[in-house]
C-alpha cells in the first residue's frame, strides 16, 4: 500500500498552525538579536576575548570584524574562469552481489569575457580492491569506506579534482575554483572516527589538495571558496548569546548544565545565522569575515584554517567558507565576493558552475539500476557467480 | 588503405549517426546550428559503402531531456551575447537532423533505392559536394522513395525543398526543375492538387 495522505492531513493542518507560532517568536527574539549587536559593537574587544576564553556546549564563531560589518561587492572581472567540481556516489550494498562503490565527480569550467567557452565532464571511479574500500592504520585495525565516511572520501575527491583541474589550467585568468557545502569535514565529527582515519582522509588528503590550490595561487589569481545555500549553522548566532551570557569567565557545562531551555542566552535560541543576515545585509552585501572554531578546525586545518562570511542574494543568504589564505587577501575576497554574486545572477539564484558540476555528476534512480544491471551483467558474462539477497530479489520482482 | 580513402572523403564531416534504420537515420551535428539546411543531399560511410540521404527535419534540444531550455536575453541585446554571457549553453544542447535514406553506393555502381543494411551507428555525415548532388540527381528514381513517404513533415515541401537545392548543381537549374516536374507529373498523376501544390513550390 502507499502512504494513506488522507491520514496525514490534520497532522499537515497542525504543523501549519506550529510554523506560524513559531515565526512569531523568532520574530520577537531576531529583534533582540540585532539590538544587541549595535549595543555590544563598542565592545568589540572584549567579546572578542570572550568567545577565545569561553566554554560552550555550541560552536562560537571566531571574530576578527565587528559583527555587523557590511561590504558591497566589488565589480567582477570581465575576464574569468570559474571552475567547479560536484561528486555523487553510490555506496556499497550489502544486498548486491559485487562489493564495491562508485564515486563520480563532475567538473564545469567555464570561461568568461572575450574568449568565452566551457567544459563539462565528469570522472566515474569505481572502488573495489580491499585496499581501496577499506582505511588501515599500521597497526592493522581496518574501517570500511560506506555510509558517511563514503560521503567524506567524495568531498576528498572533490577537491582532489578541483585541485588537479586548477593546475591543468594554462592561462592566467583570475581563477575562482568553487565547491558545493562546507569545507569543513564535519563527516568525521562525532562518529569517534581513530584518529588514523582523520589523518588519512583531511590532513593527507583533503588538505593537501587545499594546499596544492594555496600554491597555484602564487603564479596567479587564484581564489577557493565553498558555496552552502540556505545554511543551518548559528556559529554567530552563539556569539549573541556570550554577549548576554551574564557569568564571568562563560562555562556552559559548571554555569548551567540544568538549566536547558532556561538559560539566558536561550532568548535568542532557535535563530539561524542567516536570520540575522537577512535582516542586516542588503543584496549583494557581504558580512564580516568569520572564523570557525570547530574542534576539528582548530585541531587539523592549520594554515588552511576556515573561515567564512555570509552573503545576502535576491533570493536566500549563503554561506561562504574560504581558507585563512583567502581570508587574508582583501583582493581574493573581492574576487570570491563578486564572482559568486555574477555567478548567481546567470544562474538563476545558484552558482551556474555548481549547477553545471552537479548535473555532470548526479546520479539517479535509474543510473543506479543501470549501473547494477551492468554490474551482474559483466559478472555472469564473465562466468563470475557470487551470491545476491533474498531480500534484494524481492524488491525487484514485486508481486501479490 | 581502405581506412585511408575513408578518412579522405568525410574531411568535411559535420555530424555522426545516432540512430539508425533501413529507411532513415538521425545525425547529431558537431557544433549547434550547423545543420545543412532542409532537403540537401547529405552521405554517411562505412565498410560497405556510402549511403545517400536527404535532410528532412532539424531539431535543436537540450541534450538532457529532463532539463528545459529556457529564455536569457530579456536583458541582453542579442542572441549571440546570450551565448557569450552563457558559454555552457553551446555543451547543453544539441541540433540533430533526420535524414530519409534514397540511394546508396555498393562498390563502383550508385542505386536509387535503399541499402541492404541501415547505416552504422556513429558513422560520420557530411554535405555532398555539388559534382555529387548533380551525378546523384541525374536519375530522379528516388523521387519515387519520397513522394510515397511518411514523415512526420509534411512530405511535399521536403521534396520541393530537395529539388530546389539539387536544381543548383545543375548548369541549367530550370531544365532541372522542368524535367522533375515531369517525373512528379508521373508519379502523383492522378492527384492533381497535391501535384499543383508541390510545382508552386519548385519556383
Amino acid at each position: 500500500m502507499s502512504l494513506d495522505l488522507t491520514k496525514l492531513v490534520g497532522q499537515i493542518v497542525d504543523l501549519a498552525t506550529s510554523l506560524k507560532t513559531l515565526g512569531r517568536e523568532r520574530a520577537a527574539k531576531l529583534d533582540f538579536a540585532l539590538e544587541t549587536i549595535k549595543s555590544s559593537a563598542a565592545e568589540f574587544n572584549r567579546l572578542k576575548q570572550r568567545v577565545e576564553t569561553s566554554k560552550t556546549t555550541w560552536l562560537v564563531a571566531g571574530l576578527k570584524e565587528t559583527i555587523d560589518l557590511r561590504r558591497a561587492a566589488p565589480t567582477c572581472p570581465d575576464d574569468l574562469i570559474v571552475l567547479a567540481s560536484d561528486g555523487s556516489h553510490i555506496d556499497v550494498d550489502r544486498h548486491q552481489s559485487a562489493s564495491c562503490f562508485l564515486i563520480n565527480i563532475g567538473v564545469a569550467h567555464l570561461q568568461y569575457g572575450r574568449n568565452p567557452d566551457a567544459q563539462l565532464f565528469s570522472f566515474p571511479a569505481l572502488y573495489f580492491k580491499d585496499d581501496e574500500m577499506v582505511i588501515a592504520s599500521p597497526n592493522g585495525q581496518r574501517i570500511q569506506i560506506e555510509g558517511q565516511l563514503l560521503g567524506v572520501k567524495r568531498s576528498v575527491e572533490e577537491c582532489r579534482v578541483l585541485a588537479e583541474q586548477a593546475g591543468e589550467l594554462k592561462t592566467d585568468l583570475p581563477l575562482v575554483a568553487l565547491l558545493d557545502g562546507s569545507l569543513i569535514l564535519w563527516g568525521l565529527i562525532g562518529q569517534a572516527y581513530p584518529d588514523f582515519v582523520v589523518r588519512e582522509l583531511l590532513v593527507d588528503c583533503f588538505l593537501k589538495y587545499l594546499n596544492k590550490l594555496k600554491e597555484f595561487s602564487r603564479l596567479r589569481q587564484l581564489a577557493v571558496a565553498s558555496y552552502i545555500s540556505f545554511p543551518r549553522s548559528t556559529d554567530v548566532v552563539n556569539v549573541i548569546r556570550l554577549a548576554v551570557c551574564p557569568y564571568e569567565p562563560v562555562d556552559c557545562d559548571r554555569n548551567c548544565h540544568d538549566k536547558f531551555g532556561g538559560r539566558e542566552c536561550d532568548v535568542v535560541g532557535g535563530l539561524l545565522d542567516r536570520d540575522l543576515f537577512a535582516r542586516l545585509l542588503a543584496p549583494g552585501e557581504r558580512s564580516a569575515i568569520f572564523s570557525s572554531r570547530s574542534s576539528v578546525v582548530m585541531k587539523y586545518y592549520g594554515a588552511q584554517e576556515i573561515n567564512f562570511f555570509y552573503l545576502r542574494l535576491d533570493g536566500e543568504v549563503v554561506r561562504v567558507e574560504i581558507p585563512l589564505w583567502v581570508a587574508e587577501d582583501e583582493k581574493l575576497i573581492g574576487l570570491i565576493h563578486s564572482a559568486i554574486l555574477d555567478q548567481c545572477q546567470r544562474g538563476l539564484g545558484y552558482p551556474v558552475a555548481l549547477s553545471e558540476a552537479h548535473e555532470q555528476a548526479v546520479v539517479t534512480g535509474a543510473d543506479r539500476e543501470q549501473f547494477w544491471g551492468l554490474v551482474e551483467q559483466v559478472l555472469v558474462e564473465d562466468k563470475v557467480f557470487l551470491e545476491s539477497s533474498a531480500k534484494q530479489q524481492s524488491k525487484r520482482t514485486r508481486w501479490i | 588503405m581502405k581506412n585511408q580513402k575513408l578518412k579522405m572523403d568525410m574531411a568535411s564531416k559535420i555530424a555522426e549517426v545516432i540512430e539508425a534504420s533501413s529507411a532513415e537515420f538521425t545525425a547529431q551535428c558537431y557544433k549547434l546550428d550547423q545543420s545543412p539546411p532542409l532537403g540537401s543531399l547529405v552521405k554517411t560511410q562505412d565498410e560497405l559503402g556510402e549511403i545517400y540521404g536527404v535532410v528532412y527535419n532539424v531539431e535543436t534540444h537540450s541534450l538532457d531531456p529532463g532539463r528545459r531550455v529556457i529564455a536569457r536575453g530579456e536583458n541582453l541585446e542579442s542572441n549571440e551575447d546570450i551565448f557569450k554571457v552563457n558559454p555552457q549553453l553551446a555543451r547543453l544542447l544539441s541540433t540533430d537532423f533526420k535524414v530519409m535514406v534514397v540511394g546508396h553506393v555498393q562498390g563502383k555502381s550508385l542505386y536509387h533505392y535503399l541499402p541492404p543494411k541501415p547505416a552504422s551507428i556513429h558513422s560520420f555525415v557530411c554535405t555532398c559536394r555539388l559534382e555529387e548532388v548533380r551525378a546523384f540527381t541525374q536519375s530522379l528514381d528516388f523521387l519515387n522513395l519520397l513522394v510515397d513517404v511518411r514523415l512526420s513533415v509534411p512530405v511535399d515541401e521536403v521534396t520541393a525543398a530537395c529539388l530546389r537545392y539539387a536544381s543548383q548543381a545543375h548548369s541549367d537549374p530550370q531544365g532541372f526543375l522542368v524535367k522533375a516536374g515531369k517525373e512528379l507529373a508521373c508519379l502523383l498523376g492522378s492527384d492533381t492538387r497535391r501535384l499543383n501544390s508541390l510545382l508552386k513550390r519548385l519556383k
